[in-house]
């Protein structure tokens, strides 16, 4: 049970920065997830914990060691890997006490804990094969119990569901919860989806060109994400996003868009006071947005290109102004031929608005 | 839970031979496999029996009817022969030991590892195979004359090592590459150093195919002529070099030397025939 401590953690190959500077304070028991798009340095970072890839500034901290210059046998760390990583020559119960036997641990002692293990994993008739005898979720469950035996300090997933189907995924997401509910370790998980990040993490840290892009709470980084890029990362289907002019009105504001005004919120008036007259971008969920076919005041004004059915809900592009606006949650009995003069509205509140030129949250 | 996909398979795509009718593709297949079978059995044949010939029938085995095992006796009776067969036996034994230690861990390097040392090795070991290995027997020949060590078993071991080491680690290279390094990454999570997750992971792992490179390398000595030929004489006789001996300045004895060869076979064939499977399943990683 540790904390784990990232201060300006960097890695470089040659001139390239594969992590830049990153600060991350990470609980202990917390359950952290990485997300980020391919190649932003996340799985980097996770090695870096490991001890796998060399850090080549700041230092990491597990516990209270500064781990940097310790090999990973040596960290009391365990982790996962996309491919489990299993012993090919080994049975599943060698596999699971490899790690106890390096350790020094008296059989009895190995045989107990594998026992706990394979109760929790539901291995039991599982023990006496090879890996290549077992199928992916079976394999992804010895490669956790190879974990949970071990009692390290920090557990570290390396995209630990992305070669399972998308039925077993959901399944195998369920049970890792609930097993970090049960075993209560740090751990540290790495994945690019965020279903996952969002389900899974205590906190979700968004990372991007090599740099964290924020850290937070699932709900916080989806209501109140900072950058453009984060707001588009997170939520399924992305947040549209259109240029917009901000308008003073009276005391309030309001906001010209593409097909029509929004009107902005409280709380956007203040976001927005310094930035009166100026284009910024304006957020909005698609599940946000509700869609009405009579005129509406403050609604923006398009016209249904697609329809997607999904039977619970359909989802709907509509073009307006040449901008391409993507509304969810739309009743799926609802008929839409495309062409169909639309109008959408959202809640001020649900706006978000970003600087142009930095793509940061205007606030 | 089971993984089992549910898909249908995939229809095999057709190709020439799946439009011929059943008989005709029949008729093929057998041509096709006498054709390779007259390739490769028919010498084999011809050598056993004339192996069995007396030496005046050689020239017409098809139509003698005398059958004689007294090549053999005649052939063992040769010092040099028994000689030769141990000295090759222990020649393509200790190099194969010797040259696994070394390629097992220059392929393992090969794989795993960047940097000036192993771009070293590999550019060293890449010229040293596309030269062709005759343009080193006489560099070779002179190297071992001055350092004592012409027709040596030393000098010959060396060489032998030297061209195992070249040609196969290469082939090691490929089956580390094909051995996902995440399992050593795990092993040395669990405790392994990057030494112990080498030996106790990734060399369990590459067993087959390390059998596989144990048969290539044994075999590739025991079949060899040119270096047994310039790099030992008299007091080193290999097998290859004994063998073609019996061609002599009043003719060849064919049958004592087919009688030799079918005798240096043998073992190749247990070999091959024990080990077939590991090397199937080594080269198929």
């Amino acid at each position: 049970m540790a904390e784990v401590v990232l201060r300006d953690v960097c890695k470089r190959y040659g001139n390239y920065n594969a992590v830049d500077n990153v600060n991350l304070t990470i609980r202990d028991k917390e359950f952290v997830v990485l997300v980020g798009p391919s190649g932003c340095g996340k799985s980097t970072t996770l090695r870096m914990i490991a001890g796998l890839e060399e850090i080549s500034g700041g230092t990491i901290a597990i516990g209270d060691q500064i781990v940097n210059d310790l090999p990973p046998r040596e960290r009391d760390i365990a982790m996962v890997f996309q491919n489990y990583a299993l012993y090919q020559h080994m049975t599943v119960y060698d596999n699971l006490a490899f790690g106890l036997r390096n350790r020094k641990v008296p059989e009895d002692t190995i045989k107990a804990e594998i026992d706990r293990a394979v109760d929790i994993l539901g291995l039991r008739d599982l023990l006496k094969r090879k890996p290549r005898e077992l199928s992916g979720g079976q394999q992804q469950r010895v490669a956790l119990g190879r974990c949970i035996v071990r009692h390290a300090k920090v557990f570290l997933f390396d995209e630990p569901l992305s070669n399972l189907d998308a039925k077993l995924r959901a399944h195998m997401r369920l049970e890792l919860k609930r097993l970090h509910r049960r075993v209560e370790t740090t751990a540290v998980y790495v994945t690019h989806d965020q279903v996952e990040a969002m389900t899974l993490g205590d906190r979700v840290v968004v990372m991007n060109n090599s740099r964290i892009e924020q850290v937070g709470t699932p709900w916080e980084i989806y209501a109140h994400p900072r950058t453009r890029f984060v707001a588009s990362f997170i939520g399924s289907p992305a947040m549209n996003f259109l240029d917009g002019k901000v308008r003073r009105n009276g005391s309030g504001f309001y906001v010209q868009a593409p097909g029509g005004t929004f009107h902005v919120s409280d709380q956007g008036s203040s976001e927005l006071a310094a930035h009166d007259g100026g284009e910024i971008i304006v957020g909005l969920r698609p599940e946000h947005i509700s869609l009405s076919e009579t005129r509406t005041e403050n609604a923006l004004h398009g016209r249904v290109e697609l329809t997607e059915q999904l039977g619970a809900e359909q989802l709907v592009e509509v073009i307006a102004e040449g901008a391409k606006i993507m509304v969810s949650r739309v009743d799926a009995e609802r008929e839409l031929k495309p062409g169909t003069p639309v109008y959408l509205t959202v809640e001020p509140g649900q706006l978000r608005y970003f600087d142009r030129i930095t793509e940061e949250r205007l606030v | 839970m089971s993984l089992a996909s549910s898909a249908a398979p995939l229809p095999r795509p057709t190709g020439l031979f799946d439009l011929l009718r059943p008989g005709a593709r029949a008729a093929f297949t057998i041509l096709a496999v006498s054709a390779v079978l007259l390739l490769f059995l028919a010498p084999i044949i011809i050598l056993v029996v004339t192996s069995l010939r007396p030496g005046w029938g050689v020239y017409y085995i098809y139509r003698g009817t005398e059958f004689t095992l007294a090549n053999y006796f005649e052939v063992f009776q040769r010092g040099v022969v028994i000689k030769a067969f141990v000295n090759s036996f222990v020649l393509s034994t200790v190099a194969t030991i010797i040259s696994l230690g070394v390629t097992v861990t220059s392929g393992y390097m090969l794989s795993r590892f960047k940097g000036w040392l192993p771009k070293t090795w590999f550019t060293s070991i890449y010229v040293f195979r596309t030269v062709p290995y005759i343009s080193w027997v006489l560099p070779l020949y002179v190297v071992n004359q001055s350092l004592g060590l012409y027709d040596t078993f030393t000098g010959i071991l060396a060489a032998h090592v030297a061209v195992h080491v070249c040609f196969f680690s290469w082939i090691m290279k490929g089956f580390f590459d094909g051995i996902d390094p995440s399992m050593e990454y795990a092993a040395m999570i669990d405790g392994c150093t990057r030494w112990g997750a080498f030996r106790r992971v990734a060399l369990p792992a590459a067993g087959p195919a390390i059998a596989a490179l144990g048969i290539l390398s044994w075999l590739w000595t025991w079949n060899e002529f040119l270096f047994a030929l310039i790099l030992t004489g008299n007091r080193t006789p290999l097998l290859t070099v004994t063998m073609a001996q019996f061609v002599t300045e009043l003719g060849t004895e064919w049958n004592l030397m087919s009688a030799m060869a079918v005798m240096a076979m043998i073992p190749a064939i247990i070999i091959t025939l024990f080990a077939q499977k590991y090397v199937i399943q080594g080269l198929r990683i």
